[in-house]
């Protein structure tokens, strides 16, 4: 099997240790979409979040709309777009438009979202999540074959729920950077079982989200790296876990803390040779799509830089 | 007077198609060029594909929006990031929708805390079920330009002025361009093959916005040759497109 590396995720945020403006956080987004390009990547990937102070994107397919235009081989992902939050049939006439225009090069992963806040700003009760996901899912998937020419629909998945629901349409998966081997086979397991009690014929491979960085000094680039990492992991165990009444802001930072921890287990750092050999153990496990998460919020520039150009010369060693 | 050209329906059009005819419109002098969604053929993505364009060419690039399909707040994420991703180059129009979304979008757009309890729609919408539950929201990021150009097809006066955007017409003959309303000028979309004069009568001596529906690169440069000169400057010399 093949292994193809995407480069994300791409969240364009203006972060409160660096909160440039949005216009320079593009502007930076379309040039690391053009060396992702040079670099000879097979994606870049966006993720999408609604309502936070430091400009999370919240139109995944606006930007992919801006990167399209500015490559010409490159594909571009929503990693991943929070389905139940939108009308399915506008998101399947918006990517159709958006892949054509992109001559084929736009893959939608979908996911169901978890911050309430988000989900209130629309009107949707986030409980109702899962059925919404299940009644949409089959919609975007035929829309996305009848499209012209169509496009893939990985499904973002971190639970065994999950895994099911994709499982019983026969849809790739886009596997969450937190789980582990054992996690993953676990899950791959669950996802085949329901394809076949539907009788569905899996996909021949699937996605898998991690995150990797890639360097020649771990020691200098980590004092560098953990802050960034600290502050997106906060963020995203924040929106899982809010803070409670009456609780203080330190309690609260603690509290956060042992979620970062667990987060991080999974984190790929090294040397190119260390990480090639890392993710060449997802391709035996049924993934020959890895994400690679190496731009964490705003990276400073030099630091993502050296980054994106480690793992493209991994991205080269491990197609081989 | 201004000059757009468009706008040019998504329906089937090609990357190639699109970008050929948005280079043409900047060949021959135009002011911006024009995408347009055609929902009730399934085809959407007006403002990505604004974006994309803008990656393109270097002038505005402007989406018509079918906005009965939008919820106010998606429109006004997609436009903002559009917008940034072109460095301010973005306007929209707006066809369809109702008073409604239009006031929160427009809203959203200007960046307020919204708190928006409207007859169809309430943002945030305070449901029991989400908690925590937020008592307002805001649109970020913020569209660069401090007011995104937006029109209305066939717009009520008097809400456009209540609101703040333009009124956009197609063109009858004979029949003159909308009113300005602030800085937006009114809006007439018009044939590939509209002549000047027809163009000066219909805008008497206001600033008007011109959309020409030219819809092949050969007949954009004809356009543009024909329209430029005489709407730029009055007594455009007729023997200078002579040469």
């Amino acid at each position: 099997m093949t292994l193809r590396l995407g480069l994300g995720i791409f969240s364009i945020q203006a972060v409160p240790q660096r909160p440039d403006h949005h216009v320079k956080l593009y502007a930076d987004l379309l040039d690391d979409a053009e060396l992702a390009e040079s670099l000879g990547f097979d994606s870049i990937w966006l993720s999408e979040h609604h309502f936070w102070f430091d400009g999370y994107c919240p139109a995944d397919l606006a930007a992919a709309g801006a990167i399209l235009g500015r490559t010409s081989t490159l594909r571009v992902g929503t990693a991943v777009m929070l389905l139940p939050m939108h009308s399915v049939e506008k998101v399947a006439a918006d990517a159709t438009t958006v892949n054509r225009l992109g001559d084929g090069r736009l893959v939608l992963g979908v996911a169901l979202g978890y911050r309430d806040a988000e989900f209130d700003g629309f009107g949707v009760r986030r409980k109702d999540r899962g059925k919404l996901m299940d009644s949409m899912l089959p919609r975007l998937a035929d829309a996305s074959r009848a499209s012209d020419p169509p496009y893939v629909v990985y499904v973002g998945v971190a639970t065994a729920v999950a895994a099911q629901r994709a499982g019983r349409l026969g849809l790739p998966l886009f596997a969450d950077s937190t789980m582990n081997v054992a996690e993953l086979e676990e899950m791959l397991a669950t996802y085949n079982e329901a394809a076949a009690a539907a009788g569905v014929k899996p996909p021949a491979a699937h996605s898998l989200q991690r995150d990797v960085f890639v360097t020649e000094d771990r020691e200098r680039d980590w004092r560098l790296l953990f802050p960034e990492l600290r502050y997106m992991r906060r963020q995203y165990g924040g929106w899982s876990n809010p803070q409670e009444a009456g609780e203080s802001t330190q309690a609260y930072l603690e509290r956060l803390e042992g979620d970062i921890a667990a987060k991080l287990k999974n984190l790929i750092i090294g040397d190119e040779a260390h990480v090639a050999a890392e993710l060449r153990r997802f391709a035996a496990l049924g993934f020959d799509l890895i994400v690679c998460r190496s731009q964490f919020g705003n990276l400073p520039r030099p630091l993502l830089r050296r980054a994106v150009e480690g793992l493209g010369r991994v991205n080269a060693a491990v197609a081989r | 007077m201004r000059l757009g050209l468009g706008p040019i329906s998504l329906a089937g059009a090609t990357r190639s198609q699109l970008v050929a005819l948005a280079e043409a419109a900047v060949a021959a002098s135009f002011d911006a060029v024009w995408i347009a969604e055609a929902r009730s053929d399934g085809v959407g993505g007006g403002v990505a594909a604004a974006a994309f364009l803008a990656q393109q060419v270097p002038i505005r690039v402007g989406a018509a929006l079918d906005f009965g399909a939008y919820h106010p707040l998606y429109a006004a994420e997609d436009i903002a990031v559009a917008d940034i991703a072109s460095r301010g180059r973005i306007e929209v129009l707006l066809r369809g929708g109702s008073a409604e979304q239009r006031r929160l979008l427009l809203e959203a757009l200007g960046g307020a805390h919204l708190r928006f309890d409207g007859e169809s729609l309430r943002v945030p919408a305070r449901l029991e079920a989400n908690q925590p539950s937020p008592e307002r929201l805001a649109l970020n990021p913020r569209p660069l330009q401090p007011a995104v150009p937006v029109w209305v097809e066939d717009a009520d006066e008097s809400e456009a002025r209540s609101l703040g955007f333009g009124i956009a017409r197609s063109r009858r003959p004979n029949a003159t361009a909308p009113p300005s309303v602030g800085r937006w000028p009114g809006m007439l979309l018009c044939p590939g093959d509209v002549a000047a004069e027809d163009l000066l009568h219909a805008a008497g001596h206001a600033a008007a916005y011109f959309l020409i529906g030219a819809r092949t690169a050969e007949h954009v440069a004809t356009a543009g040759r024909r329209l430029v000169g005489p709407l730029r400057m009055p007594g455009f010399p007729e023997w200078i497109n002579k040469q």
